[in-house]
């Protein structure tokens, strides 16, 4: 359990806390702000999009490792939650190859020449 | 649930689950009376004030343009600019008074539905002879205690979905006046409902004399030697997983080919003439979002929710850190008023959890309101995905919210303890994979 390890005389919980709730704050600021602060310069969809996956690693990271105690749980805990990941990479891949063009899109090396493998009639 | 036995609870102990219940209808009520009929009427007639101030400028608008004084594409025209004030004035008024009939109703609702769960078992548990609960639950620790209650509970749960497409109809039709609703249309709902709130009402029992005693360890890998009912969560916990992971692939998917504003302002489509962009939820709420409604306001629900659940998260795992603890230190200042003694401390900690919980239900609906009433309906695509994912969530965080009243309910009568804590470790797991969902949740649809 986490309280027993002591950061500046506060436990883990607490700290894990103020990073979540630190890392919500840039999260909703990335999106309220259309230009980067004190500038003129536009924020790109992929920059927006690059904030947000971080900040969810780093909140989703806080949240299991520490809040769901998988940091000290038993390794088997970790290896249940990971499980679905196998799942959810999948469905990834099967978005990215169901997307128009998703096929002839790929790169060359991903795409052999499969009609020379076709049944001639 | 736990199942199995040891403290000695008395069934007269099931009445303060009445006063418990007393107390929240009682501020539900108060709430609603407050806001959904006080305020709101006041909002009401603010709206009605200003909606009559916008057809009467909307008219003098018509007649300059049909005198010719004006063009009708004229922007500049003043009398075109007051039109188009008085028209935002007269939608924020509609907003503010949604706002405030919805937060009304939306806890109203809330209430009484918590009301009736605890009456019911309150009733139910208490009428019971205290011998019949002694008999069943002893104090061996190596006895199996099975319980048929989660297997009640999923019965009523299919019988109501089975029921729910007639109940939606059917209710639809009854609010509405119209001759299509009648009460046999709610019937296989209304039973799987009541079966449901049976199967609770039963479960609550079997687990309030748990104190820990009879926790049942896996013997075979790959959990040998974990609690049982640790595994268990963790994996219906994953079954969860998947079920978010579809809805979000699902719109990963759909948003992939929709030719959003950031999609167009970015070269990755193009609008043949005559097409507009596709708007999804972000848009409407986004400042700088295509339907130009977004701002600070619209974006405040989903941001205080977000911020409201990680609170939640932390106030269950102090209220688990209490309840493990040996040498409960009393808080100092105003925290040590509010948390005198160890039950207290436990205690208040769920119920503060519980009100951030019941505020994010609120929230959401107060922001699908204005959703609505700006035009982003479940009729489309886009609107589809965002109200099945975030309603599911809505559900999953309300199913926790009804766990949390037991949990009070125990903390305020058997008490938690380093012995039995695992129930709010277990429920904790489950309401820290809301918090989680809803990171993914909150970024994919509100921001993006």
């Amino acid at each position: 359990m986490g309280e027993h390890k002591l950061i500046m005389g506060k436990d883990i919980y607490f700290w894990n806390f103020i990073v979540l709730m630190l890392f919500t704050l840039f999260e909703v600021g990335a999106v309220f702000f259309e230009e980067w602060p004190g500038t003129d310069i536009p924020i790109s969809l992929t920059t927006v999009w690059a904030i947000l996956i971080v900040v969810g690693i780093v909140k989703g990271f806080g949240i299991g490792a520490f809040f769901m105690h998988l940091w000290d749980d038993p390794r088997i805990y970790l290896r249940v939650a990971l499980f679905p990941t196998i799942f959810v990479l999948l469905m990834l891949w099967g978005i990215g190859l169901s997307n128009p063009e998703g096929v002839t899109g790929l790169p060359g090396w991903c795409t052999p020449n499969w009609d020379s493998l076709v049944t001639e009639r | 649930m736990g199942g199995g036995g040891g403290s000695d609870v008395k069934n007269a102990v099931w009445m303060r689950a009445l006063i418990m219940a007393g107390m929240i209808l009682g501020f539900a009520v108060v709430s609603y009376v407050g806001l959904g009929v006080v305020v709101a009427d006041m909002k009401h007639h603010t709206w009605e004030d200003e909606e009559y101030h916008y057809k009467e400028a909307k008219s003098e608008w018509q007649e300059a343009v049909d005198a010719g004084e004006i063009q009708s594409d004229d922007k500049n025209a003043d009398l075109y600019k007051a039109k188009e004030e008085a028209h935002h004035h007269e939608i924020d008024a509609h907003l503010s008074y949604l706002t405030y009939r919805v937060a009304g109703l939306a806890i109203l609702f809330v209430g009484i539905i918590f009301t009736a769960f605890l009456v019911i078992s309150g009733i139910m548990n208490s009428s019971r002879p205290d011998e019949h609960h002694d008999d069943h639950h002893g104090h061996d620790d190596h006895e199996h205690h099975g319980s048929a209650s989660p297997i009640v509970f999923s019965f009523g749960c299919l019988l109501f979905l089975l029921g729910f497409p007639d109940f939606a109809d059917g209710l639809h039709g009854l609010m509405m006046g119209s001759a299509k609703g009648t009460i046999a249309d709610l019937s296989v709902s209304m039973i799987g409902l009541t079966v449901v709130t049976v199967g609770i009402a039963n479960w609550w029992r079997e687990d309030l004399p748990f104190n820990g005693y009879g926790e049942q360890l896996a013997t075979s890998d790959p959990f040998a030697g974990q609690h049982i009912r640790k595994a268990g969560i963790w994996v219906f916990l994953m079954s969860e997983v998947m079920v978010f992971a579809t809805f979000f692939s699902s719109y990963l998917r759909m948003r992939t080919e929709w030719c959003t504003k950031w999609a167009l302002d970015d070269g990755k489509c193009t609008l043949a003439e005559g097409e507009s962009v596709v708007m999804t939820a972000s848009d409407y709420l986004r400042p700088g979002g295509a339907a130009g409604t977004g701002d600070f306001w619209t974006m405040l629900p989903g941001a205080v929710n977000t911020f409201a659940l990680i609170i939640s998260s932390y106030t269950i795992v102090l209220a688990l850190k209490v309840a493990k603890s040996h040498d409960y230190k009393v808080p100092k200042g105003i925290l040590g008023n509010l948390m005198p003694t160890k039950k207290a401390a436990i205690r208040n900690y769920l119920i503060i959890t519980l009100a951030l919980g019941t505020m994010f239900i609120v929230l959401k609906l107060v922001e699908w309101s204005h959703l609505i009433a700006e035009g982003f309906t479940v009729g489309t695509e886009q609107g589809s995905i965002f109200y099945v994912a975030t309603g599911a969530h809505g559900v999953h965080v309300f199913a926790g919210l009804l766990v949390m009243l037991y949990m009070i309910f125990k903390a305020d009568t058997v008490e938690w303890d380093e012995e039995n804590a695992q129930g709010v470790e277990y429920f904790g797991l489950y309401w820290h994979f809301v918090d989680l969902a809803w990171v993914v949740i909150f970024p994919a649809f509100y921001l993006y």
